[in-house]
C-alpha cells in the first residue's frame, strides 16, 4: 500500500520533473526564429484493480508535442515565397533604376540633348573650329553614356546569374538536409521518440528553399516529407534528392548573342531540358524574371536607340563636305585627288555597326578621331558658312528615326525610363503589400507555435507546485513507513 | 481569445516600427532635398514630363543664343546695307548734279576721283567681316565675296538658323541678291523656312526596324552641277548656272553702276549719266527694301525669343510642380508620422516591459 504511494508520487515527481524541463527548453527557445513551443500531455497510468477497488497507480508522459499547423506552415511557405520574390524584384529593378535615374545628375537625355544642340551651335558658326571640338566632346560623352548604361545593364546581369547560380546550390544543400532529417525522423518515432525539435529543423529548411522558390511540401505516410518546386518537380523524395544545377546552357541554338553563355537551371540529370522559365516565385523567379524581361527589353532599346542614333546621322553627314578649301576645274568642279583624303561621304559614327550590341560598340568614325574638318556642315563643297548639315543634324533631335518612325531618340529613351519607373513602383507596392501578408502569416504561426513567457510562467509555477506536492506525498508516505515500523518495535 | 507569443508580439512591434520609421525616412530625404521625386519610380511618368521639360529648356536656351546670333548678324548687316545707302545717295547726288551737260571736264575729273572713292567704300562695305567671316559671301564665307573690279566671287546661298523649334530665320543675305540688279531676282524671303530642313533627307534617310535605306550614291563626291540639285534643301534662290541664261552676263551691280559712273565723268558722257540715274534709284530702293525685310526679321527673331522664353516659364512652373516638394504638406506629414512613431514607442514599450515573471518571487 505504502509502496504504492511511492510509486505513485515517484511517477509524479518524473512526470513534473519532464514537464518542468519541458518549460524551461521552451524558455530557453522563446527567442528562437522558428521554434514550435513544446506541449507535454500527461496519461494516467493503467490502474489496478484489487478486489472490489480500483486504485490509481500515477501519471506518465504521453506525448511531447510541439504546437503546429500544417495549413499555417503551408501559408508562410507561401507568403515567403511572395515576399522574397518582390523583394529581389524591387532590389534588382531598384538597380537597374539606378541607372537611368538623371533626377540629380546628367543622364543620357541631358547628355543626347546636348549632343543635338551643339549640332545647333555649329549651325551658327561652322567656320568654328572650337566648336567643332565641342561637337566631338559631346559625341564622345554620348558614345560613353552609352557604353556605360549597357555595361551597367550587363553587370546588373552577371550579378543575377551569379545570385542564380548560388540560390540553386542552396537549394539542393537544404534539400539534402531535408532528406537527411527525413531519415532521421522516420528512425526515431519508429523508435517511439521526440522529434518535435527535428520537424521544426525540417520545417526550417523547407522554409530556406521557399525563400528561393515556390515549394509544395507533403508529409506522406511514413512521416516522411516529398518536396516539390511548384510548376518544375520534386527536389526531395523521402531520403532521396534530385539535385538542380545552374550553368551556362550548352545548347547550340541559343536565339541571340544576348543568350550566349546565358545561365540556365536544370536538373542535374537532364542538362538539355531547362527548367528556368517555370520557376515563378521567390527569388530565383524575381532573378530570372528582371533577367528575361526588363533588362533583355532595355537592351534591345540601347541597342535600337545607338543604331538609329548612328545611322541617321552617318546618313546625314556623308552628303556633307569636309571642310577644307578643295581644288576646283576651270567648270568649278571639285577636282578628287588621293592625297586629299576622302572629302565628301565621311561617316561621323563608326560603321559598320551592327544592331546586336551597338550599345556597346558604338565609337566615333576614324575620320572624325583623327581630324575636327571632317565633321561636315556644308551641303556643298568650299562652303565653309553652309551650315546645311548641322542643321539637319540638329534636327534629328526631333525626327521620329525610331520604331518604324512613330519615335524620336528622346521619346524611345523616355519610354524605357518610364517602364523601369514603372515597374520599380509597381513592385515596390508589391513589396509592401506582401510584407503585410508576410508579416501576418508570420503572427498567426507564431501566435500558436510561439513561445509565451507568461504562459510557461504559469506552466513552471503549476509544474513546480505538482512537483512539491509529490514529494510532500512521498514524505508522508515515508512517515507511514516510519510508522508501520515503529510498531514492530 | 488570440493567443499571444513572445515573437508575435515582437514581430508586431518590429513591423510597426519599420513602417513608421521607412515613412519617416521617405519624409526626411524629400525634406532635405526639398524633392518629391528622387527617382523615377517616385513619380514614373512625372519623372518622364521632368526629363522631356528639362531638354525642352536646353533646346530653349539654345535658340535664344540662336536668336542672338542671329540678331547680331543681322544688325551687322543692317548697318552695312545703310553705310551702303549712304554711299550710293552721295553718288546719287552727284549723278543729279552732274547729269547737265553744264559742267566743264576738270571739274567732272575731279568728282569722277570722289565716285571711286565711293566705289572703293561700297566694295570695302561689301568684303565685310563679322569676326572671321564675310557676311555677303553666302556660303563661301570665309572667301572675301568680291574683287577690286566688283566681281561676285560668292555664291547664292543664304544661312538659316533655327530659332525657335522648327522656326528658320535667314541671318545672311548673299553679296548677288544685295549688290546687284534686281530684275527676275527677288529678294530672300524674309519669312521663316515652314517646316523641318529634314524633309529632304528623309526621302535618303529611312529607318525601317534594321534596315537603313540610303542613297549610297551620294557617297561619291559630286560636282556642282549635280549639286544644285539639292539646293532647294534651303529654298535658296536658283544658282548661277540657272540663272545665267535668262539674265545674260551683263548684270548690272552696284559697283558696276558706280564704276559706270566714274567713266561717264572722265568721258564727260552725260547722257549715261542720266541713264544711270533711275538704276541708281532702284538701286537705292532695293537697299531699303533688304533693310525693311532685315528689320522684319529682326522682329520675328525678338517674337520668337519672347515666345521661347514665355514657354521656359511655363515648363518651369510646371517642372516645379511635379518636382518640387510641397512644404507645407511635406512638414505637416513629417509632424504627423513623427507623433506616429513616438506613440508606436510609447505602446511598445507598455507590452516590452511587463511579464508574470514581475509578479513572481
Amino acid at each position: 500500500m505504502a509502496a504504492d504511494l511511492f510509486s505513485i508520487g515517484r511517477s509524479s515527481l518524473r512526470t513534473s520533473k519532464k514537464s518542468l524541463a519541458t518549460t524551461s527548453h521552451n524558455i530557453a527557445n522563446a527567442n528562437n526564429e522558428g521554434f514550435s513551443r513544446q506541449v507535454v500531455t500527461h496519461e494516467v497510468n493503467t490502474p489496478i484493480q484489487s478486489g472490489k477497488n480500483v486504485y490509481g497507480t500515477g501519471v506518465n508522459v504521453k506525448t511531447v508535442k510541439r504546437a503546429h499547423d500544417t495549413l499555417l506552415e503551408k501559408k508562410l511557405n507561401h507568403s515567403l515565397a511572395g515576399h522574397q520574390y518582390n523583394e529581389e524584384r524591387t532590389f534588382q529593378l531598384g538597380r537597374v533604376e539606378e541607372v537611368f535615374n538623371e533626377i540629380n545628375s546628367d543622364g543620357m537625355n541631358k547628355i543626347l540633348n546636348r549632343f543635338f544642340n551643339s549640332f545647333r551651335e555649329l549651325s551658327n558658326q561652322p567656320e568654328n573650329e572650337t566648336v567643332r571640338s565641342v561637337v566631338r566632346d559631346n559625341a564622345n560623352l554620348v558614345i560613353r553614356d552609352f557604353q556605360r548604361i549597357s555595361g551597367s545593364i550587363t553587370d546588373v546581369k552577371s550579378q543575377i546569374e551569379a545570385k542564380v547560380e548560388y540560390a540553386v546550390n542552396d537549394i539542393n544543400s537544404q534539400a539534402q538536409a531535408i532528406a537527411n532529417l527525413n531519415k532521421e525522423i522516420s528512425r526515431l518515432e519508429n523508435m517511439g521518440g521526440e522529434t518535435g525539435d527535428l520537424r521544426d529543423q525540417r520545417d526550417a529548411a523547407v522554409r530556406a528553399i521557399s525563400e528561393l522558390a515556390p515549394v509544395n511540401a507533403f508529409e506522406d505516410n511514413k512521416g516522411q516529407y516529398v518536396v516539390n518546386l511548384v510548376g518544375v518537380g520534386s527536389v526531395v523524395a523521402g531520403g532521396m534528392i534530385n539535385e538542380l544545377q545552374a550553368g551556362a546552357i550548352s545548347n547550340d541554338n541559343v536565339g541571340s548573342y544576348k543568350d550566349e553563355g546565358r545561365v540556365e537551371i536544370f536538373y542535374k540529370n537532364k542538362p538539355d531540358t531547362p527548367i528556368t522559365g517555370s520557376i515563378k516565385g521567390g527569388k530565383i523567379g524575381a532573378l530570372i524574371q528582371t533577367r528575361n524581361e526588363e533588362i533583355k527589353v532595355l537592351r534591345d532599346q540601347l541597342d535600337e536607340m545607338a543604331h538609329g542614333l548612328v545611322h541617321t546621322t552617318n546618313a546625314i553627314h556623308r552628303r556633307g563636305y569636309v571642310n577644307k578649301e578643295l581644288p576646283v576645274d576651270q567648270n568649278g568642279n571639285v577636282v578628287a585627288h588621293p592625297s586629299l583624303g576622302k572629302i565628301t561621304g565621311i561617316n561621323f559614327f563608326k560603321e559598320p555597326l551592327d544592331f546586336e550590341r551597338a550599345s556597346e560598340m558604338i565609337d566615333l568614325s576614324d575620320d572624325v578621331k583623327e581630324d575636327l574638318n571632317n565633321i561636315s556642315t556644308g551641303l556643298a563643297p568650299n562652303s565653309p558658312g553652309d551650315n546645311r548639315i548641322a542643321v539637319a543634324i540638329s534636327k534629328l533631335q526631333h525626327e521620329k528615326v525610331l520604331g518604324g518612325g512613330n519615335k524620336t531618340l528622346e521619346e524611345s529613351y523616355l519610354s524605357a525610363v518610364g517602364k523601369i519607373g514603372l515597374a520599380v513602383s509597381k513592385s515596390k507596392v508589391n513589396f509592401e503589400q506582401s510584407g503585410g501578408i508576410l508579416a501576418q502569416a508570420k503572427s498567426l504561426k507564431e501566435r500558436l507555435s510561439g513561445v509565451s513567457i507568461d504562459e510557461e510562467t504559469t506552466n513552471m509555477v503549476k509544474y513546480q507546485h505538482a512537483y512539491n506536492a509529490s514529494a510532500k506525498m512521498i514524505k508522508a508516505a515515508d512517515e507511514m513507513f516510519d510508522s508501520v515500523l515503529g510498531m514492530m518495535r | 481569445m488570440a493567443r499571444v507569443s513572445e515573437a508575435s508580439s515582437f514581430h508586431a512591434i518590429q513591423h510597426a516600427v519599420n513602417k513608421t520609421k521607412s515613412r519617416l525616412e521617405d519624409l526626411q530625404i524629400k525634406g532635405s532635398t526639398l524633392k518629391r521625386v528622387q527617382k523615377p519610380s517616385d513619380d514614373p511618368v512625372g519623372n518622364i514630363d521632368i526629363l522631356s521639360i528639362r531638354s525642352k529648356n536646353i533646346d530653349g536656351k539654345q535658340y535664344e543664343r540662336n536668336a542672338s546670333v542671329a540678331k547680331a548678324q543681322l544688325t551687322f548687316t543692317e548697318n552695312a546695307i545703310s553705310e551702303l545707302t549712304d554711299v550710293l545717295n552721295k553718288a546719287k547726288e552727284i549723278a543729279v548734279a552732274q547729269a547737265s551737260n553744264l559742267f566743264d571736264v576738270n571739274i567732272r575729273r575731279g568728282v569722277a576721283k570722289e565716285v571711286e572713292q565711293l566705289k572703293n567704300q561700297a566694295v570695302s562695305i561689301a568684303n565685310r567681316r563679322m569676326g572671321n567671316k564675310y557676311i555677303f559671301a553666302g556660303h563661301k564665307s570665309l572667301t572675301k565675296p568680291f574683287n577690286e573690279a566688283g566681281e561676285y566671287l560668292g555664291d547664292s546661298n543664304q544661312t538659316k538658323i533655327e530659332v525657335q523649334k522648327d522656326y528658320f530665320v535667314p541671318i545672311s543675305f548673299n553679296g548677288k541678291d544685295i549688290f546687284y540688279e534686281k530684275e527676275g531676282l527677288p529678294l530672300p524671303d524674309g519669312d521663316p523656312l515652314a517646316g523641318s530642313p529634314l524633309a529632304d533627307f528623309n526621302k535618303k534617310v529611312k529607318i525601317d526596324g534594321d534596315q537603313v535605306e540610303i542613297d549610297e550614291s551620294l557617297n561619291t563626291p559630286v560636282n556642282e552641277s549635280e549639286n544644285s540639285n539639292q539646293e532647294n534643301f534651303n529654298r535658296t534662290p536658283a544658282t548661277e548656272a540657272e540663272r545665267a541664261p535668262e539674265l545674260g552676263p551683263a548684270r548690272t551691280s552696284v559697283f558696276s553702276d558706280l564704276q559706270k559712273l566714274h567713266d561717264a565723268l572722265i568721258t564727260d558722257n552725260h547722257e549715261i549719266i542720266q541713264d544711270l540715274l533711275p538704276k541708281l534709284d532702284k538701286a537705292v530702293d532695293r537697299l531699303i527694301e533688304s533693310r525693311a525685310k532685315i528689320g522684319s526679321i529682326l522682329n520675328t527673331v525678338d517674337s520668337a525669343v519672347e515666345s521661347v522664353q514665355k514657354q521656359h516659364l511655363l515648363n518651369e512652373e510646371y517642372r516645379t510642380q511635379i518636382e518640387d516638394a510641397d512644404l507645407a504638406e511635406l512638414f505637416t506629414d513629417l509632424t504627423r508620422q513623427k507623433n506616429v512613431l513616438d506613440a508606436t514607442y510609447k505602446a511598445s514599450a507598455q507590452l516590452m516591459n511587463k511579464n508574470l515573471m514581475d509578479y513572481i518571487n
